[in-house]
């Protein structure tokens, strides 16, 4: 069981949230211009670390308010700062 | 406004437990906003405005709960308080009923399905949270030291929140 | 049967192969067998960080069919099934595979047109299965509750007849008799580190007990593929999540078969020994620490208390977790990568256990002939570039 931080409503349950993934994967500026390659890597391919993973949560019986956090994926410990 | 057609998700629901009762058709406006006029509450926490209580929802969202019939004169006064700022109140006294959880045994109640931490140190009165109870999401509220608790929740999820607490109240009279 | 001291020998490491297996999970152990005995290829190590058939292997629960809905995956799943049926023989040890059917409830009316396509779809395959009504159900597993007033009434079922389970620590132990006496080296307590490049090619593994040259490195770690497969450069379309499992003390019979659901998120059987064994629901996020969390657990029980009433009475004695390696078409990654000299198999998410047989034989295939036979072909890496998905979320045991 997860203990998560909600910037806006504090620590919280597990259960309240909704897993979102990989934090930070931008949408390509300009779809056209890439290869097929490039294209499967962005749909497909997300990092998958041993250890401090940037991620996606979202408080979903909370505020609803998606929000980013750092959570270490062999202590399931969340890094303060993100 | 209440008129005869008005109908409580509860109606026809007996509360066993003695310290459970609904509070039906309070008045609830909800308000969406950046900068507000008057000194809103902030987290988790219930303030009150012109009379009414406000309970905060979230970064830029509030409840505002009245009396039955007092949703009109909420959104007046919101309205009026808002002027040319942007932000949208919205009346949405149809989509929760309250049920109030008092007592010695309320604590206990509640915590055999709410993940909060509702000692008194870490949830008193004056605070509110959405949260879930029994796995549905609900606005909870603790308003005095008895404690008193209510329980906002959607009205498809009131009649089984109202059975889940029959069964969980059972052992406590 | 008076059992041997040893299955396989403590082999000496040696400075090269033909082939190093990295993981010596069913799905390692299987390839190095198949290698050996269908290719020839005896050269081979397989290398193993921790101890044989101690990952997913250990952890999975053991469930066996291959009633699945897309024509590359009951292909694949239904060679496995045929190998199954003669690996005890094949590899003279018991691995207790007990053909005593899987149930897949319906309890939506969705549920039920996509279990009865399943049925049509696996019969065009050549997959035995049938469609059962509640009564039908009722008949074969009468422990569950068939009545129509429960939050997820039982509305029908897909029966494969020939499904099961098999004795997941015969399986591997048998595999690495088999492969030990073909002169596959077993090398457990060796983590492999880094890669040995020459210009682009893999060409061996670092390791913790020194550098190994090989000729092909094949790749069998589940739900570390991602951090093996990065140390050679590579992002594989894989996350790595937990899925827990439990299992109640030991029970008289009262379990005749497999029962899974995928809309409440859980699958029971009962172990050859007597105790039930459970499955759930991958856990949410991302992880490697083979634990998950309680409400997963919690929900799976509830769902299968209110299937089956009779469990009330038993008692959980532990829950686990395994790491699963999820791929985005839940289906696997069987094949070369674009780094020559390096092999992948991975992606098989929840459902690894069922697929040993076959995943090691096309894996053998595929080192031995430095391409995928047409069974694993559909599963390459190129399908995330084409597009041609085997999209597979729906005959998966569970979402994910």
């Amino acid at each position: 069981m997860l203990l998560i931080r909600c910037p806006w409503c504090g620590p919280r349950n597990e259960v309240e949230f909704s897993y979102g993934g990989a934090a930070d994967v931008v949408y390509p500026p300009d779809p056209d211009a890439l290869s097929d390659a490039e294209w499967g890597e962005y749909v497909f391919v997300r990092d998958n670390p041993r250890g401090p993973f940037a991620e996606r949560w979202v408080h979903t019986a909370g505020c609803r308010r998606w929000f980013r956090a750092v959570r270490n994926t062999v202590t399931h410990e969340f890094r303060e700062e993100s | 406004m209440t008129d005869d057609l008005m109908r409580s998700p509860l109606a026809g629901v007996t509360f066993t437990a003695p310290f459970v009762r609904e509070l039906p058709f309070l008045a609830m406006v909800n308000l969406r906003v950046g900068t507000f006029p008057h000194p809103l509450p902030g987290p988790n926490r219930v303030g009150t405005l012109d009379g009414r209580d406000v309970l905060w929802l979230g970064p830029d969202e509030w409840l505002v709960v009245g009396p039955p019939g007092d949703a009109p004169a909420i959104e007046t006064l919101l309205h009026q308080a808002l002027g040319d700022t942007h932000g949208s109140v919205v009346d949405v006294s149809a989509n929760r009923t309250t049920l109030a959880v008092s007592g010695p045994h309320a604590r206990d109640t509640l915590a055999k399905g709410c993940p909060l931490d509702l000692h008194p140190s870490v949830f008193g009165p004056g605070h509110c949270a959405q949260t879930l109870l029994a796995r549905a999401q609900v606005v909870l509220r603790q308003v005095d030291a008895d404690p008193t608790y209510h329980v906002l929740v959607r009205g498809s999820f009131a009649p089984y929140l109202a059975e889940w607490l029959a069964d969980a109240t059972r052992e406590f009279w | 049967m008076t059992h041997p001291d040893r299955l396989w020998r403590n082999p000496c490491l040696k400075w090269s192969y033909d082939v190093v297996i990295v993981g010596g999970g069913g799905h390692g152990l299987a390839t190095a067998y198949y290698l050996a005995r269908e290719h020839g290829i005896t050269n081979v190590a397989v290398l193993e960080k921790g101890w044989l058939a101690g990952g997913n292997m250990a952890r999975n629960t053991t469930i066996i069919r291959s009633n699945y809905l897309m024509d590359e995956s009951a292909a694949i799943y239904e060679h496995a099934m045929k190998l199954w049926e003669g690996l005890s023989d094949e590899l003279d040890y018991d691995i207790l595979f007990s053909q005593r059917g899987v149930l897949n409830l319906a309890h939506t009316l969705g549920d039920v047109r996509e279990g009865v396509r399943r049925v049509n779809a696996n019969r065009l395959n050549g997959v035995d299965a049938e469609w059962l009504t509640p009564d039908q159900v009722k008949e074969f597993c009468p422990i569950v509750d068939i009545s129509p007033d429960v939050r997820y009434p039982v509305l029908g079922a897909t029966l494969q007849p020939r499904g099961g389970i098999a004795k997941h620590d015969h399986v591997a132990w048998a595999y690495a008799r088999a492969a030990d006496r073909l002169g596959v080296d077993l090398v457990q307590g060796c983590e492999v580190t880094g890669f040995v490049r020459s210009g682009g090619r893999v060409v061996g593994v670092d390791t913790n007990r020194g550098p190994i040259r090989a000729g092909a490195v094949a790749l069998a770690s589940a739900g570390h593929s991602s951090v093996l497969a990065s140390l050679a450069g590579l992002r594989l379309p894989i996350q790595s999540h937990p899925l827990q499992a439990m299992v109640s003390e030991l029970l008289e019979p009262v379990h005749p078969c497999v029962v899974m659901s995928n809309h409440v998120h859980v699958y029971v059987s009962q172990a050859h020994k007597g105790e039930l064994v459970l499955g759930a629901g991958i856990d949410p996020f991302n992880s490697y620490a083979q634990r998950g969390s309680v409400h997963v657990v919690e929900h799976q029980l509830a769902a299968a208390l209110e299937l089956f009433p009779v469990f009330g009475h038993a008692h959980v004695l532990r829950t686990w977790a395994g790491i699963v390696d999820t791929s985005p078409d839940a289906s696997p990654i069987v094949g070369p990568t674009p780094v020559p000299g390096l092999y992948v198999n991975c992606g098989w998410g929840t459902g690894g256990f069922k697929a040993t047989p076959a995943s090691g034989w096309v894996y053998a295939h595929t080192i031995a002939h430095g391409e995928p036979h047409a069974l694993n072909r559909p599963f390459g890496l190129d399908r995330f570039t084409t597009g041609a998905l085997v999209d597979e979320h729906g005959a998966a045991a569970v979402a994910h």
